[in-house]
């Protein structure tokens, strides 16, 4: 899977065999279900983006958006966001060193689960105990963190306290952490989409060794602007899945459901809610390619100047994750009273389209962070929000 | 895929604009004579034709031959240096061009391109006043009479019909044979005796809709293009061929003139802080964003032989709609003064900025060509494979 030298058109056959893989994979555990961990790390999937000498696969992010594309249409419960998403994104994102390896080594395998800690705004602050040179705290809070509680280690997102007052102050760090660290709580946060586990994150006054806070690669402050791209672009797909398969599920039903003697889907009330389906379908699976291509070409490394991948983000997050909502809504709609009910499983993708639609930003403030470009080329002073 | 000369190509483009662009067009092509109109845009049509930037989509050995990538280049510096559009050679340089290139013969092309490229002006003259979005009951018959047939019947919404030299012309040869059977498609030389065009006003006071009465007009046997009686196929073989193509420029425009003039006349009036502007004006432009990949995607898979059923009727529908939506934005943020503005200019875009205008204007969008009520049907029964709806 190597994706250095090898063509265009030979890297889409390669990302069109692992679709083919995936869908067949996860078809068998079936909707809403959840897949064996050990079965996705046999696959490969764990270490798509780790180098080869970690046992990775060496690819793209290109190649971990075609499985989150299928692990959203399977709407599967995995800690694939939290985990291979966030945490090897952050890891990767870090500079290399003999820990930092070993932990994305054994990611790739499925031994650790290191699950990124990447919440909105800076809502941990490490501060340095007086009087002590290697020790640290960390105090914060944040909820609704994907997968955190399925975590073996947790990395989190910390910015140094100002008043700090060394060259690194404010620049975020990663806080390695074993989730039984004294003063850390991991709370389960249960929400009515089922398919995905939350948890919310307390530190009080946890003690950090230096060893613990991992530097980011470059400028920090691009690293995990990139990161929450990765995340956003991560729930594009997702949500790009959910609509496929609600699209297809609603087509497959309208053509048996029969009333008034007739297919369902031959009435232009449904044939016409299944177009509008379809085309924004297709408007999302652009928006998101285009996102895929921007972040995966981008990096951790971003040149400063226009920033086309946090747009390309901004625009695949904001498009996609809404119309999932409206397609799964269409789809409980169209599926009548059999779609409304438990058993259909329509409910399962609507609730994750829907918690889709709120991770990493919504779209509004998606769009917010789009239209601070225009009042920048109009003169004013606003710059790209993070 | 990657084309080193696609910024010498823009810097080119940008220059060609400067230098031939004329300042002041948009005022001086506002409340023009009809007269006027036909002389501009015959000179522009020209210009571009000169400089290679007219046909860019056409096969290199008639006159075209760009790459995709530069075909955006060269769409998107037209709009943002505020070009001037083709609109009287339009099914010229699209339509008539797509049919002779899918379905024509070589005598019919080397008789038409070449002259198209010499500004010979082209019209449809398929919807009828019983066959509208039911086009397939179309009733114009055309009569085999030797080596020529006799057509006769009624045309209706045919744009530019005044000014056309030849027409693609759909008209039943089998009376008896079902429907969609007994089409064939021909090309009428709009000299020929027996044809009177009347100019029909509409919604927004222009009158390029014509109604063409067609009595006894005779059309020698050589100008069937295709097969007698398989003119439906080569009119929908043809469709998709021209959709993405003038898809590409529209879109481009979109984006290049219309959002940008959007974010303008928000910023004039002081709503770039709205949030509630700035949050519709960021759904636009991502909106244009999948609208352009969507119309490139579709040229690239029609080159490559892999565009879906439905791919054509997606795009179609998607843009009408969406043109409807931001024009109707513009008129709505500019409030009252939009309504003032009775005239906009001759030869401009669907989005000159005369929002209120351009906003009636998006009908003749979502209504021609193919309403949205039947893309939508397209797009279910052969994108999605929906069963038809009984006839009754």
């Amino acid at each position: 899977m190597t994706s250095s030298g090898a063509t265009a058109g030979e890297l889409a056959a390669i990302r069109e065999e692992l679709r083919a893989v995936a869908r067949d994979l996860l078809g068998k555990t079936g909707a809403a279900a959840a897949p064996d961990w050990a079965q996705l790390a046999a696959a490969g999937w764990l270490g798509l983006e780790i180098p080869a000498e970690l046992d990775g696969a060496d690819a793209t992010f290109a190649e971990t958006a075609v499985i989150v594309e299928e692990l959203g249409r399977a709407a599967a419960r995995t800690p694939y966001l939290g985990a291979t998403v966030l945490g090897t994104g952050a890891l990767l994102a870090t500079r290399p060193g003999p820990a930092r390896d070993a932990l994305l080594a054994a990611a790739a395998t499925g031994e650790e689960t290191p699950v990124a800690v990447v919440p909105e705004g800076a809502a941990f602050r490490l501060a340095r105990i007086p009087g002590e040179d290697e020790r640290l705290r960390l105090h914060g809070h944040a909820p609704f963190l994907p997968d955190a509680a399925q975590a073996s280690t947790l990395l989190v997102l910390a910015y140094p306290s100002e008043a700090d007052g060394t060259a690194d102050a404010a620049k975020p760090v990663l806080v390695v952490l074993n989730p039984d660290a004294p003063g850390l709580t991991v709370t389960p946060q249960p929400v009515l989409d089922e398919t995905r586990l939350l948890a919310e994150v307390s530190a009080d006054g946890v003690t950090v060794i230096e060893d613990q806070t991992w530097r980011l690669a470059d400028d920090p402050h691009v690293a995990v602007k990139r990161l929450r791209d990765r995340a956003a672009v991560t729930l594009a797909c997702d949500s790009l899945g959910v609509a496929e398969a609600m699209l297809a599920a609603t087509v497959s039903y309208a053509k048996v459901r029969q009333q008034f003697g007739r297919p369902i889907g031959s009435f232009q009330a449904v044939k016409h809610a299944c177009a509008d389906m379809l085309v924004q379908v297709a408007v999302a699976r652009q928006l998101v390619a285009a996102a895929v291509v921007a972040l995966a070409a981008a990096g951790a490394a971003l040149a400063t100047g226009e920033d086309d991948a946090g747009a390309a983000a901004a625009m695949a997050k904001s498009y996609a994750c809404a119309a999932a909502v409206d397609v799964a809504g269409k789809a409980m709609q169209l599926h009548g009273g059999v779609g409304y009910a438990r058993e259909s499983g329509v409910h399962a993708y609507l609730k994750r389209a829907a918690l889709n639609r709120d991770l990493f930003g919504s779209p509004t403030a998606h769009r917010a962070r789009l239209a601070a470009r225009y009042r920048a080329t109009a003169g004013e002073t606003d710059q790209m929000v993070d | 895929m990657a084309d080193p000369g696609l910024d010498e190509f823009r810097a080119e483009v940008r220059s060609w604009c400067r230098d031939h662009i004329p300042a002041g067009w948009r005022a001086a092509q506002t409340g023009v004579s009809e007269d006027e109109y036909v002389a501009f845009q015959r000179w522009w049509f020209a210009q571009l034709r000169d400089a290679g930037y007219a046909v860019p989509h056409w096969p290199a050995q008639w006159g075209g031959g760009m790459p995709l990538a530069r075909q955006v280049v060269l769409y998107q510096e037209l709009a943002a240096h505020d070009a001037p559009r083709l609109v009287l050679a339009f099914v010229a340089i699209h339509h008539a061009a797509a049919t002779l290139l899918e379905a024509g013969t070589e005598e019919q092309r080397a008789r038409h391109l070449p002259a198209i490229l010499d500004g010979e002006i082209w019209v449809q003259g398929f919807s009828e006043p019983e066959a509208g979005s039911d086009l397939v009951s179309l009733r114009t018959t055309a009569t085999r009479d030797g080596d020529r047939y006799l057509v006769h019947g009624q045309k209706l919404w045919a744009s530019g019909a005044t000014h056309a030299d030849w027409c693609l012309l759909l008209a039943r040869t089998d009376p008896a044979a079902p429907k969609r059977r007994g089409i064939s498609y021909f090309l009428l030389d709009m000299r020929t005796p027996g044809i009177d065009v009347r100019p029909i006003e509409n919604a927004v006071g222009e009158s390029h809709f014509c109604e063409i009465f067609l009595n006894d007009v005779a059309v020698p046997a050589v100008n069937l293009v295709g097969a007698e009686n398989a003119g439906w196929q080569v009119a929908q073989a043809t469709l998709g061929a021209e959709r993405g193509l003038t898809m590409l420029e529209l879109a481009e425009r979109l984006g290049q003139a219309g959002f940008r003039w959007l974010v303008e006349a928000s910023g004039r009036l002081g709503l770039l802080g709205d949030s509630l502007t700035a949050d519709r004006l960021a759904g636009f432009e991502t909106e244009i964003a999948g609208l352009r990949a969507l119309c490139r995607d579709l040229v690239e898979r029609h080159e490559a032989g892999r565009a879906g059923p439905a791919d054509a009727s997606i795009v179609k529908l998607y843009y009408s709609e969406l043109l409807q939506r931001m024009t109707g934005f513009g008129a709505e943020i500019t409030g009252l003064p939009a309504h003032a503005v009775l005239r906009k200019p001759a030869s401009s875009g669907w989005e000159s900025g005369a929002w209120m205008l351009d906003f009636i204007g998006s009908w003749e969008w979502t209504i021609p060509g193919g309403a949205s009520e039947i893309q939508r049907n397209i797009i279910a029964e052969r994108g999605l494979g929906l069963p038809r709806e009984s006839v009754l």
